[in-house]
Order: structure tokens, then C-alpha cells, then sequence
């Protein structure tokens, strides 16, 4: 029998977070995963879908300005807090400076990947605006690219860093 | 955006209790049909799989305030069970006083995993990579069965077969002062051994925590070798062999061999036995060659 103080504590199917700087407030189960929230509720289909086990970094988005694996986190662990997707990286009138620099140094091929990695690599400048190589690796070991080999994405890092990865719209 | 129905009473509900109490009282009236969930990555992971079915109950530790966050607690650093890989990682307390701990962490999944993924999950996990590093550190874990707290050492954690679902509520590392009159120097080493070099899943791992006199002997050891589904143990036996001595060629060649007879480790179509019984010994006896005052510089 479930306690009637109990009942207060059950995470409701009603999801209110912010999303790209927009209040979302929609019927979803509290287990659904934030990957189908993004791309099937809200119809952000930037955020990709690959492995769908946290082992690609395809479906990165930041969740409280941290990236975190779309496919991993549900939507009960997303209530009340700010999710970016790469859809509100950018400004109104510019790319992100991460997106620019990706854009000039061929930072890929077919794209899959791209979306994620620019997250991460937004995330991991805006924690730490020149990190080493040794950081890079560890920052982004979780990003796979089955196209470029890395080296496009590595001078796309070096281009944001010498750029100041930062932005001033980040959620 | 409406709900369908049926996706609702096929999907587990999840409940946020505000206390350990609390949480364990649903524990108790649901028993097999619910689930602690912290960060969810391995729950997921073994959903996906198909290792383990979706429960009908989640029940979300997040919501315990009291379970997250590394304090100093008489001589001991605690952990909360809730805390973050990530938060572990970048700890200064746990630099401080377990480097050992935060080099393990760092070697769990990606930084976006470690952002979601808890030192609790890892530990009961059991194979968890953090579990090695807590061995030879000799953290001791506090546990709350319903009734009472319950005390043991991750070691005896790691050997023991207790399935009974209780609720993890602290991970203790003992903080060991520097004695100023001592010319001991403590020295530690994680190795993780998996198929590529960074985010990926180990076959062999090895965690040491000791400590040397200035001409190398060892006053102090502890050695845990784990990695993939092998549950992490203890090398008491080559232990026993080095504690005492300074290790040299024939005192290492024997700690190989020590190591080589005491790690079983369970293999799976990627690995050999014997692959991973040789890469446990080698990282072993290379970590302590190294630490080793007449070696450290070749090294
Ligand atoms: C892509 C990927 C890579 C990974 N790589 C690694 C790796 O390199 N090394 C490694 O060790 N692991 C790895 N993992 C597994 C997992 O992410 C980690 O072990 C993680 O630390 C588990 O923590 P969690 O908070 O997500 O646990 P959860 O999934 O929430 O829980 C894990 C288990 O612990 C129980 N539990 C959690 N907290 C408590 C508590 N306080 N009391 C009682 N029971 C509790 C849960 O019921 C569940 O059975 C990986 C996972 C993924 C998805
Ligand atoms: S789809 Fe989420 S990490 Fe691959
Ligand atoms: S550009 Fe194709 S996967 Fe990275």
C-alpha cells in the first residue's frame, strides 16, 4: 500500500524544464529519455541518434551547462533545469564560435558526429578556455567521429581556443 | 503533447524520497519490483542490454540531499554515495588524500558519463573500476539495511556474494597523516588495460597504494587487481612477499609469479585468462620497479 505521504513523492508525467532558453512544460513519463524528448516531443532534431548507450556522444547536449548523454538521462532528471541543444548554441545573428571554427577548419565529413562534438566542445571551453592536449583527450574521449580521423576536429579545437570558445548565450 | 495511456502503465513509476528512512521504506514494501537509481548509466546500460528488465518502482537517491558531497570527517575523507564521478575527479580533498581514487575516476567512461554517473553506482556495481582503487586504499563503506548501519571494508564488499538490496549511505577513505619524523614516502598507481587507449571498457585493473622507506623498503602495501566481470581482490600473497623488502629483480619475478597464481580473472571472447593473468602481473610488478628509488629515474 502506498503511504499517503509516499504519493507526494512520486515524479509526476508532467516535465517542466527550460529548453534553449524556452520554458517547456509537457506530458512525458518520468522514465522517457531526454534523446526522444528533444527529437520526438519537441521535434530538435540536431540532437542525434546513434548508439543509443552512452558510447558515441552523438546525442550530447548540456543540461545545466554540463554535457551530458541525451540517450543516458531521463526526464525525471531533467525537471527544473536549463537543457541546450545545439539548436541554442548559437546567438540570433552569429554561429557559435565553436560552430565557426568547425565551419573554417573542416572539423567534418558526413556530420553525424558534429552536433555532439560542438557541444562538447563548448562545454570544455567554457569550463576551461585553454585546455592542454592532455585535457582535450580527456574532455572529449567520449565523442566518436567514424569519418575525419580527428584531425579536422582537432584544428577546429585549436581555431575556438584561439578564437575564446566562449559564448555569452549559453544556457 | 498528450500522454499515451499505455506508455504510461508500461513505464516505471519513480519516486523521490526526501530521507535514507523514507527510501528504504519503499524498498522494503516493493522489494524486487523496485530499483535504487542514481545516475542510471549502468541501469540503463543493462536495460538496453537486456540483463535486466525496467522495474515497475524507480526509486531516485538524487532526491536525498544528505547521500552527495565529499567532507573531512574524524580522520576519515566521506563520500556520499550520490556524489559524481565528475565532482570526484576534480575533489580537491580527494587530491589531497586519495590521488589514487581521483586517477581511477578519470579512467571511468567520458566526462559526460562521469557527469552522471555516482562513486555509489560504481561500488555497487561491485566490478566497478573505483572498486580496485578502494581496496587499496582500504575505504571502509557504511550501509543501511532497514534496522541498523552496517560497516565493512570495499574488500570484504567485493568478496562478498550479499545481494540483499541494502542502501549504500557512505564510502570512508581513512586519512592518513604524514608522520614529520618518518622518511617513508607514500607512492600509488592505477592501471586500466582495455582495448584502446581512452573510454573504454577494462580488461585488466590494477590498484596500489603503499608506502617506502628512502632506500625503497616497503612498510606498507596494498594491492587490488580487477578489470571486465573479474570481481576486484586483494594479491595478499604478493603482499606478503614484498612488505619488508626492497624490491629487486628476484623479489619482483616472485611478486609475478604471486600475482600470476591469486588473480582469476573471469574472460569473455575478447581476452584470454592467461592474456589477463600476465597483463595483471605486469602492471603490477612495473608500478612497484618504478616507484622504486634506483629504478624511478629509468623508468
Ligand atoms: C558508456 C558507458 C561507459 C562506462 N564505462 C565504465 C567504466 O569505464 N568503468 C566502470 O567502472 N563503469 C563504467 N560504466 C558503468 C557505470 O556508468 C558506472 O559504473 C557508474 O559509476 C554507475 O553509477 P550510476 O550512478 O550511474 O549507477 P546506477 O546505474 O544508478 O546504479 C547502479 C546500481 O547500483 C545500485 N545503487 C546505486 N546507488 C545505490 C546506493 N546508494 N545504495 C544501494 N544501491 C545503489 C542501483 O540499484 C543499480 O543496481 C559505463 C557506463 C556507460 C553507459
Ligand atoms: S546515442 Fe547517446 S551516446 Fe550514442
Ligand atoms: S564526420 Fe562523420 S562521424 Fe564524424
Amino acid at each position: 500500500m502506498i503511504d499517503q505521504t509516499w504519493a507526494e513523492r512520486a515524479a509526476g508525467s508532467k516535465l517542466e524544464c527550460e529548453v534553449n532558453g524556452k520554458a517547456v512544460s509537457a506530458e512525458i513519463t518520468p522514465s522517457t529519455r531526454l534523446l526522444s524528448v528533444i527529437r520526438e516531443d519537441l521535434g530538435l532534431t540536431g540532437t542525434k541518434r546513434s548508439c543509443e548507450i552512452g558510447r558515441c556522444g552523438a546525442c550530447m547536449v548540456l543540461v545545466d551547462g554540463k554535457p551530458v548523454n541525451s540517450c543516458l538521462t531521463m526526464a525525471y532528471q531533467c525537471s527544473g533545469k536549463k537543457i541546450t541543444t545545439i539548436e541554442g548554441l548559437a546567438g540570433e545573428e552569429m554561429l557559435h564560435p565553436v560552430q565557426q571554427s568547425f565551419l573554417e577548419e573542416g572539423g567534418y565529413q558526413c556530420g553525424y558526429c558534429t552536433p555532439g562534438m560542438i557541444i562538447s566542445v563548448a562545454a570544455m571551453l567554457a569550463e576551461n578556455p585553454k585546455p592542454s592536449m592532455e585535457q582535450i583527450e580527456e574532455h572529449m574521449s567520449g565523442n566518436l567521429c567514424r569519418c575525419t580521423g580527428y584531425g579536422g576536429i582537432l584544428r577546429s579545437i585549436e581555431r575556438a581556443i584561439e578564437r575564446g570558445g566562449q559564448s555569452d548565450d549559453r544556457g | 503533447m498528450a500522454l499515451n495511456q499505455e506508455e504510461l502503465l508500461r513505464s516505471p513509476a519513480v519516486w523521490q524520497p526526501r530521507s535514507i528512512e523514507e527510501a528504504i521504506g519503499m524498498k522494503e514494501e516493493w522489494g524486487s519490483a523496485a530499483v535504487y537509481t542514481a545516475g542510471s548509466t549502468l541501469l540503463r546500460t543493462q536495460w538496453e542490454a537486456g540483463t535486466a528488465a525496467m522495474p515497475r518502482h524507480l526509486i531516485d537517491l538524487g532526491s536525498i540531499a544528505s547521500l552527495s558531497g565529499i567532507r573531512e570527517e574524524e580522520g576519515a575523507i566521506a563520500i556520499g554515495p550520490m556524489t559524481t564521478l565528475t565532482d570526484c575527479r576534480s575533489s580537491g580533498l580527494l587530491a589531497e588524500h586519495a590521488p589514487l581514487l581521483v586517477d581511477a575516476v578519470r579512467n571511468i567512461a567520458g566526462w559526460s558519463v562521469r557527469n552522471l554517473a555516482t562513486l555509489g553506482g560504481n561500488v555497487v556495481y561491485r566490478v566497478g573500476d573505483a572498486v580496485p582503487a578502494l581496496i587499496a586504499l582500504n575505504a571502509k563503506l557504511e550501509w543501511h539495511d532497514g534496522s541498523r548501519l552496517l560497516f565493512e571494508s570495499a574488500e570484504e564488499w567485493a568478496s562478498s556474494s550479499y545481494a540483499v538490496p541494502r542502501l549504500l549511505t557512505s564510502i570512508r577513505i581513512p586519512c592518513e597523516e604524514d608522520d614529520p619524523t618518518s622518511n617513508t614516502k607514500r607512492f600509488f598507481a592505477f592501471h586500466k588495460v582495455g582495448r584502446r587507449e581512452a573510454f573504454t571498457p577494462s580488461l585488466v585493473t590494477v590498484a596500489i597504494q603503499g608506502e617506502a622507506e628512502e632506500d625503497g623498503t616497503l612498510t606498507k602495501l596494498r594491492i587490488a587487481a580487477g578489470g571486465g566481470q573479474t570481481t576486484p581482490v586483494r594479491m595478499t600473497r604478493a603482499e606478503e612477499l614484498l612488505l619488508g623488502a626492497k624490491p629487486d629483480g628476484a623479489g619482483l619475478q616472485q611478486a609475478f609469479e604471486a600475482v600470476l597464481e591469486q588473480y582469476e580473472p573471469r574472460t569473455d571472447p575478447f581476452a584470454t585468462d592467461l592474456y589477463r593473468k600476465r597483463t595483471a602481473a605486469n602492471l603490477v610488478v612495473a608500478a612497484l620497479w618504478s616507484q622504486s628509488p634506483s629504478n624511478a629515474s629509468k623508468g
